[in-house]
């Protein structure tokens, strides 16, 4: 049995009626800036919980363009955690700032104990990463960072409909950042983010910043950026956004399936479950002993198991200027060197998750 | 499967009667008419792309790719997601940043001076001639001890003057990246715009000659190592799925839209075609006008026209009068970028630039889309006549 880990053309197998709207759609030659973005950022606002959306890019665009209009520039720190996708410290580097790294929890999201002390007088902001899918603990980092005066830019990237007591990722900031690619949660066709936030001055300076800093037609009111979403991409998130709770409820019931079963097998460590934190398992993730043997076992039986991140991101070749060392972060390091995702997608069959669970049972089983 | 014949693209001369009773209406542009022509094989690509599953970085991006620099005669082509992205990516690939000038023209879509500032250099502009391209003579006493760049547009789908461009460049080694966003298949003695320089930077915005279902841009360079650092920035400097060699943006172009592009890139001849028809049809018919100045095309430029501009007096109350009569008209660009309050740090003011500030007042571009046809453009050219009148 063959495990795949992608399941668009599972997700996408039946689309006659999205391809009727796309068909409509393209008569319009409404492809930028659009109607249906509009339809589609009221729909994703109102999904989150937040006052405004706006579709752009990416979503490490969706990252960029809060800090950028934030004012956050060269000379500037913006403290994020460790082990991320290069995406979230790619965006700070873009902006001209430096990122400036804390080390990871057990949930891998920023330990928000140490924050504290990586704040000097540049940091400027605060970008949590709610990594895999899992809430960083947003009611301390948000205390934490009203002392210092300092805005929380969200990556939400993973973390569509995860929640804290009710209170959704992407909300807690001054913005937050989520992206649409083909592997997350709420997916289009192609590359694109949404950025919400809860104030309308912010989300007019961002609308300025996606659309060439364009007040009108003629009149330049900022130097900005091309990066909207295509409302092309615009009409297959509104087709999929009325199922984002049934894809995320979908995620975790596996989760919850491969946590009774892979739970009992001594080499494999969960990480911690909330009962007060929803977490949506964008990668469904465990700590592995011979993380390399089980994971070349699992794809030699055609099970498609990957490591999210083997390098961690501090110590990658294009950050080395940044100054960190290996073991600077010891709880990252350790980290990359035995997780293990799973696929846990919606789409994923009980029997598709016996076969992983017995795959891995097998393997400690001969190697004990 | 059956592409679009160029007969769909190219409107018949008899596509639009004028019915006496229903005043003909002639829009600045029509892309809902040009998916009508091509909407069923259109769609049939579009779902094999999306059955593959392979919606980013897929099979359909390699390929456009080499169609694209083997039309163009380039070395490499790299798909990004936008025009502007195209010049912001070849200005980081060549190395330009915080410290340095590019030389470019006041008078191009503020995309062209954005892309230098986010690299973090600074535009120092130039005037223009009077085909609204950069005039070359302007360009030594710009350069300075912090120059590094040259960066002309093609402005209206017009080859800048290349030949006088690189020889300064040469001559003060700077580089140049061609701002091609507007001229592509726009050629100058046979040679393509965007394959002078070091790199050409081109859109496909739904606007343009070639045009996806959003935005969409690409990159052209004679030069692999080059390529190989745009293939790399595009996609957040990863080279492969675990290594960041440097920092980088998300900057591809969907697979979709590269469906798109491939399946209208074989229609590009005839969209150009029908474009130089329209353009020459509109210089015949206005060639006694004295208040209408068309700028000429020399032997040399093969026009693309992305835009048809004329410069006349009472700019504004000639556009307000066609669009009583339904047609439609632009201005590109009614704001000098030197003057728009975003360039305020650069220091410039009114008077910087007098003939790029001058045309800004009189030019006004005409419908010249493929889909017109030729009584479309008559019918254009006698209200212009008429108000001159």
């Amino acid at each position: 049995m063959n495990v795949r880990y992608s399941y668009l053309s599972q997700q996408f197998g039946q689309i006659d009626e999205l391809l009727e709207q796309i068909r409509a759609f393209v008569k319009t030659g409404d492809f930028t800036l659009g109607a249906e973005l509009t339809r589609f950022e009221s729909s994703f606002a109102r999904l989150i919980g937040a006052e405004h959306a706006i579709g752009v890019g990416s979503g490490t665009d969706a990252l960029k363009l809060p800090l950028k209009a934030l004012g956050v520039g060269h000379g500037d720190e913006v403290i994020t955690t460790a082990n991320t996708f290069i995406a979230t410290a790619g965006a700070i580097n873009e902006v001209g700032a430096r990122p400036v790294f804390v080390d990871c929890g057990p949930d891998f999201c920023m330990d928000v104990s140490q924050v504290e002390r990586a704040i000097t007088k540049a940091t400027k902001a605060i970008m949590p990463v709610h990594f895999t899918g899992y809430m960083t603990d947003m009611p301390r980092l948000q205390a934490i960072a009203e002392r210092h005066g300092l805005p929380l830019v969200e990556d939400a990237c993973q973390a569509i409909l995860a929640d804290i007591g009710g209170k959704r990722a992407g909300t807690y900031g001054v913005a937050g950042g989520f992206s649409l690619h083909p592997l997350k949660n709420l997916n289009v066709w192609g590359d694109g983010g949404v950025i919400v936030t809860n104030d309308g001055a912010f989300a007019d300076k961002l609308r300025l910043l996606r659309n060439h800093g364009l007040k009108n037609r003629d009149e330049i009111a900022c130097f900005g950026y091309n990066s909207r979403l295509d409302t092309l991409q615009a009409v297959v998130g509104n087709w999929l956004i009325g199922s984002a709770e049934s894809i995320t409820q979908g995620r975790i019931e596996r989760a919850a399936y491969y946590d009774q079963q892979l739970g009992a097998i001594p080499q494999l460590r969960l990480p911690p479950r909330y009962a007060d934190r929803r977490t949506v398992f964008h990668l469904y993730m465990v700590h592995a002993q011979e993380r390399d043997a089980l994971q070349q076992h699992c794809l030699s039986r055609g099970i498609e198991c990957k490591v999210h991140y083997p390098i961690p991101l501090y110590r990658q070749e294009g950050l080395r200027h940044l100054g960190y060392r290996q073991g600077d972060f010891p709880v990252a390091d350790a980290q990359a060197a035995n997780v293990l995702s799973f696929p846990c997608d919606q789409h994923l069959s009980r029997e598709e998750q016996d076969f992983v669970i017995e795959t891995v049972r097998e393997f400690y089983g001969a190697a004990r | 499967m059956v592409g679009p014949s160029a007969s769909a693209v190219a409107a018949p001369i008899e596509a639009r009667p004028a019915l006496s009773e229903a005043p003909r209406q002639v829009p600045y542009v029509a892309l809902g008419q040009q998916f009508a022509a091509e909407s069923a094989p259109l769609l049939a690509r579009l779902e094999q792309t999306l059955a593959s599953g392979q919606w980013v970085a897929g099979p359909e991006v390699a390929e456009l790719e080499s169609k694209l620099s083997e039309r163009l005669g380039a070395r490499a082509c790299v798909a990004v997601g936008s025009g502007t992205d195209a010049l912001i990516l070849s200005l980081r690939a060549l190395g330009i940043g915080p410290g340095d000038e590019v030389i470019t023209a006041p008078n191009s879509f503020i995309a062209t001076a954005s892309a230098i500032v986010h690299a973090g250099a600074t535009p120092v502009f130039v005037d223009v001639l009077p085909d609204q391209n950069m005039d070359p003579a302007r360009v030594e006493a710009a350069i300075s001890p912090r120059t590094r760049a040259i960066l002309p547009v093609h402005l209206s789908g017009r080859a800048a003057r290349m030949p006088e461009l690189l020889e300064l460049a040469a001559r003060h080694d700077l580089r140049v990246i061609e701002d091609a966003a507007q001229a592509i298949d726009a050629r100058l003695n046979g040679r393509a715009a965007g394959t002078f320089g070091d790199l050409g930077c081109f859109s496909c915005h739904p606007l343009k000659n070639l045009n996806a279902a959003g935005d969409a841009g690409f990159i052209l360079s004679n030069d692999e190592a080059l390529a190989q650092r745009l293939r790399r920035l595009r996609s957040n400097g990863l080279v492969d799925r675990e290594t960041a060699l440097e920092w980088g943006v998300v900057s591809r172009l969907d697979s979709l839209q590269a469906a798109v592009l491939l399946e209208r890139l074989p229609l590009l001849d005839a969209v150009t075609q029908a474009r130089r028809r329209n353009a020459h049809a509109y210089r015949r018919l206005l060639a006694d006008v004295p208040q209408v100045f068309a700028p000429p095309c020399r032997d040399e430029e093969h026009n693309v026209f992305h835009t048809f501009v004329i410069q006349v007096d009472r700019r504004d109350e000639l556009q307000a009068f066609l669009l009583k009569r339904g047609i439609g008209t632009a201005i590109h660009y009614k704001i000098p970028i030197h003057l728009q309050p975003a360039a305020r740090a650069l220091g410039y003011g009114r008077g910087s630039f007098p003939v790029a500030e001058r045309q800004a007042e009189r030019i006004l571009s005409l419908p010249v889309h493929q889909f017109l046809s030729l009584p479309d453009v008559e019918h254009v050219a006698i209200n212009i006549r008429e108000f001159f009148s």
